[in-house]
């Protein structure tokens, strides 16, 4: 590891318990939005110093992105930012000017891992490219994530994570048949493709430890996004007949269905694949109504027919409290959950019980619960340590304590407008 | 690490060769879906993944949709897809035999990856990672379950409910339907992937301390991050976000966006005006009105708006609506092509919403050459699959394989493991393996 931690917050032993699995490694973060954010805040929340280099007048574009705390808006008050980047340092520097560039650059050989989703060449033209800051640090891995990829026709492209599921193949794959692509929640490619690019970064760590050597590793968003639908691209080939968007139905399935519950947008999923299941299905439906015309269909009839079966079901759960349902569902072994949105969700137990919410204090936004990463570690449990930064927040520390600079450089760089 | 040198494998043959990121790596796979999902990236990055199956292969593989291969099998393609540069022992783990050759490999590797559908019972999971990890105590013993390990480990789940449970099917689909899934399995997708991802990070920890550990995926946990920002905007506007099939009132908005456009000859994302902020959206904007001009279809409203300015979270319904409507009779007399040639290339902030077929011809993935031909005309299946899900400039990735006939690498792993011919044959006609 390099030398030159800050905080001892966050430094300490790889290893030594409490301190997370990248305690000590140093990460200089130029990522913005939601696709590079994401990648580095699973190796902030576990112990790196993550320093995200920002500007005032270019600062990331979701900290410009509702929802703002209370809706009003400020650079400090976007929730879309606060989410991705939990326990991160930020620093504020006028990358236009060459001097704010030179100390980026200088901070190239501290760090360990660089990480930018900048369209393709934008790095380049600041002089902080991969070449560039290699000849500083050859352990460096440098990470760079772009919506179309380095290359091609479509590299220079401007786009956000929503023509990038477009052009991924996500949005013709969701909603009915009988009406246009329903665009799920959430831009994929932003969601999917930091789970590739975390697992090729994680990878070329293992490489380095055995090597010494750093590298480079690009990605496609757009590209990490398609390798989820190998088997739809696998099924046309190869029967000449293309998987489509088609509501909920799943062939096989004795129910598969979104069913209407009391109350008002009120719904539950619930899917029966065998006979013990169907059995359980008609048991919990009992006190809620008739299932007499559910019963009389034969287990082929009941494949056969979904739209029926759908029918029939939900005019018996439409009375039904949902939450109560998803019980008497489950404790007669039937998959089921209720549709939970995004207040439930903060509700919901099961997500509480995993320890997935981070409740998280910030001077501005106060405190709000912080989505925590997917995955438990036993040994090194990972860990927020503080809420999304302030623009500009640990400027003065990062120049102190990274780059050696002294009050009085500090106080110049201020006044002449390279720190912000 | 085992004590196995870089790049080589328990077969003394090299998997992925030693310039792949994760060549002397060596990961157990028991799956039925979501691990065989997570071990395909692992394979990619040139660990040695081996599948252990029971004997005569996993349910997994007939797992449908599927078709019927020209040597008489019938072929999950989920299976065939994320099964590519494996290799498979089968053993039947309920012996004593069988469990004994787990754990002699389970010594010998450096990550297990399994998920709920194939260990069947939280109980069962138990058993396989005490035998596994007190094989190994350097194991990085990885597990994907719905809701993860804990109190609701028991909740019956499928990919249908987490896509729920997750938050994710309440925000998709039109208002007057009921909510839609992603018709692909997204909940299992993400919650692979993620696991890749997790266990690697294990894996690093464990070669540089010598600590292995158990990692627990939460399916639930994964799909809320597809929605990147549904939770706080609750907490910061007491607002929940509902869904609205091609348009949708998203992050705060207080009016419906509309982002699917039918063109000639399909469909475009587009996101004109309202709702998203800077420069990218003032140049987008410009361009369209622009062309729009060039082509007679220019209208007062365009103009009548500071659309994309500091009031574009609060545009009123009907004045988004007339605007839209101008744009969208535009839009619906040009084709695909010509959106992309002359709308997306000139800066419009726009993308075209691919098919399935359309994806293999679409322009930037094959001029990346990012599709890859798997030759496997033994079960009918040689077809292009997806390429490099990123370029490690000194690891690339590795070469696609097809998948692994069961129990195709039983001997030569069992061998490497230090198994007599002898003893194998044994095991073979006691149908342990």
């Amino acid at each position: 590891m390099s030398s030159g931690q800050a905080d001892q917050r966050d430094s300490g032993a790889p290893g030594e318990p409490g301190r997370g699995i990248f305690a000590g490694l140093n990460v200089l973060d130029f990522t913005w939005a939601a696709a590079g954010p994401i990648i580095t805040k699973q190796l902030s929340d576990n112990g790196a110093m993550v320093v995200k280099i920002e500007s005032s007048s270019h600062p990331d574009s979701v900290r410009l992105g509702a929802p703002f705390k209370d809706a009003k808006p400020g650079i400090n008050r976007s929730g879309f930012f606060a989410d991705f980047n939990s326990s991160k340092r930020s620093v504020a520097v006028n990358m236009g000017s060459d001097e704010g560039r030179a100390l980026v650059l200088r901070m190239a050989a501290w760090a360990d891992v660089v990480a930018e989703n900048f369209r393709p060449g934008v790095m380049d033209r600041w002089g902080l490219g991969y070449d560039r800051m290699r000849e500083a640090n050859p352990r460096l891995i440098y990470v760079s994530s772009s919506l179309y990829g380095d290359d091609g026709p479509w590299s220079g492209l401007a786009g956000f994570g929503a023509q990038g599921a477009a052009a991924a193949g996500i949005h013709g794959l969701t909603g009915w048949p009988d009406r246009p692509p329903a665009v799920p929640k959430g831009a994929y490619t932003d969601s999917t493709s930091p789970r590739y690019a975390m697992a090729a970064l994680a990878a070329a760590l293992v490489w380095r430890e055995r090597s010494g050597l750093g590298q480079r590793i690009e990605l496609s968003q757009v590209e990490a996004t398609v390798e989820i639908l190998a088997p739809q691209l696998l099924e046309y080939q190869l029967t000449g007949a293309a998987p489509d968007r088609a509501g909920n139905a799943l062939p096989g399935r004795r129910l598969h269905a979104v069913l209407p519950c009391a109350g008002d947008d009120a719904w539950i999923a619930v899917e029966v694949r065998t006979d013990a299941e169907w059995e359980g299905l008609l048991g919990a439906l009992d006190r809620y109504g008739d299932t007499e015309p559910l019963r009389k269909l034969t287990a082929v009839e009941s494949l056969d027919r979904p739209a029926e079966v759908e029918r029939l079901a939900a005019a018996i759960t439409a009375t039904a409290d949902r939450f109560e349902l998803m019980e008497r569902l489950q404790a007669a072994g039937v998959p089921s959950g209720v549709v939970l949105s995004g207040s439930d969700l903060l509700a919901d137990r099961r997500l509480r019980s995993h320890g997935h919410f981070w409740a998280l204090a910030h001077p501005e936004m106060g405190t709000l619960d912080y989505n925590g990463p997917a995955y438990r570690l036993e040994r090194t449990p990972s860990r927020l340590t503080s809420a999304a930064p302030l623009l500009g927040e640990h400027t003065d520390e990062v120049m102190r304590t990274v780059l050696g600079l002294d009050e009085a450089e500090i106080a110049r760089l201020h006044a002449n407008g390279v720190l912000q | 690490m085992t004590d196995v040198p870089p790049g080589a494998t328990v077969s003394g043959q090299a998997r992925g060769g030693p310039g792949a990121a994760l060549a002397g790596c060596r990961v157990l796979e028991l799956s039925h879906s979501a691990a065989a999902v997570a071990g395909r990236v692992l394979a990619d990055l040139g660990a040695e993944v081996i599948k252990l199956e029971p004997p005569g292969g996993e349910p997994a593989r007939q797992a449908e949709p599927a078709f019927d291969g020209p040597d008489g099998q019938r072929h999950g393609f989920a299976f065939l897809a994320f099964n590519l540069g494996k290799r498979s022992v089968t053993v039947d783990t309920g012996t004593a035999a069988g469990r004994e050759i787990l754990t002699r490999l389970a010594a010998a590797s450096d990550i297990v990856l399994t998920d709920w559908e194939r260990s069947g019972s939280p109980e069962e999971a138990d058993r396989l990672r005490a035998l596994c990890s007190a094989a190994n105590p350097r194991l990085v013993f990885c597990e994907i379950w719905p809701y993860g390990r804990g109190e609701y480990q028991d909740t019956a789940a499928t990919d249908l409910t987490i896509q729920a449970q997750g938050g994710h099917l309440y925000l998709n689909g039109d208002t007057d339907r009921p909510p839609v899934r992603v018709s692909a399995p997204v909940a299992v997708l993400a919650g692979g992937v993620e696991a890749a991802s997790a266990a690697l990070m294990a894996y690093y920890h464990a070669l540089r301390t010598g600590e292995g550990q158990q990692v627990d995926v939460s399916m639930q946990a994964c799909v809320i991050w597809t929605l990147l920002n549904t939770t706080m905007t609750w907490q910061c506007m007491d607002i929940d976000e509902i869904r609205g099939g091609a348009v949708k009132k998203e992050r705060g908005n207080s009016f419906f966006t509309r982002l699917v456009w039918p063109c000639k000859d399909g469909f475009i994302q587009f996101g004109p005006v309202g709702g998203g902020g800077g420069k990218a959206r003032d140049i987008s904007l410009d361009a369209l009105i622009e062309w729009m001009r060039e082509e007679g279809f220019f209208d007062e409203i365009l103009l009548a708006h500071d659309w994309n300015g500091p009031n574009r979270f609060s545009v009123p319904q009907q004045a988004y609506d007339a605007v839209t409507e101008v744009i969208g009779a535009f839009i619906a007399t040009r084709t695909m092509d010509e959106l992309i040639k002359r709308g997306m290339k000139r800066r419009i902030l726009l993308a075209p919403i691919y098919t399935v077929p359309q994806l293999l011809q679409a322009e930037q993935l094959t001029a990346r050459g990012y599709f890859r031909e798997v030759p496997d005309d033994r079960r009918g299946a040689t077809a292009l699959h997806p390429g490099p899900f990123a370029r490690l400039s000194e690891t690339p990735l590795v070469e696609l394989r097809p998948a692994p006939d069961p129990g195709a690498d039983t001997t030569a792993v069992l061998a490497a493991a230090g198994l007599t011919p002898t003893e194998i044959s044994a095991l073979r006609r006691a149908e342990v393996i």
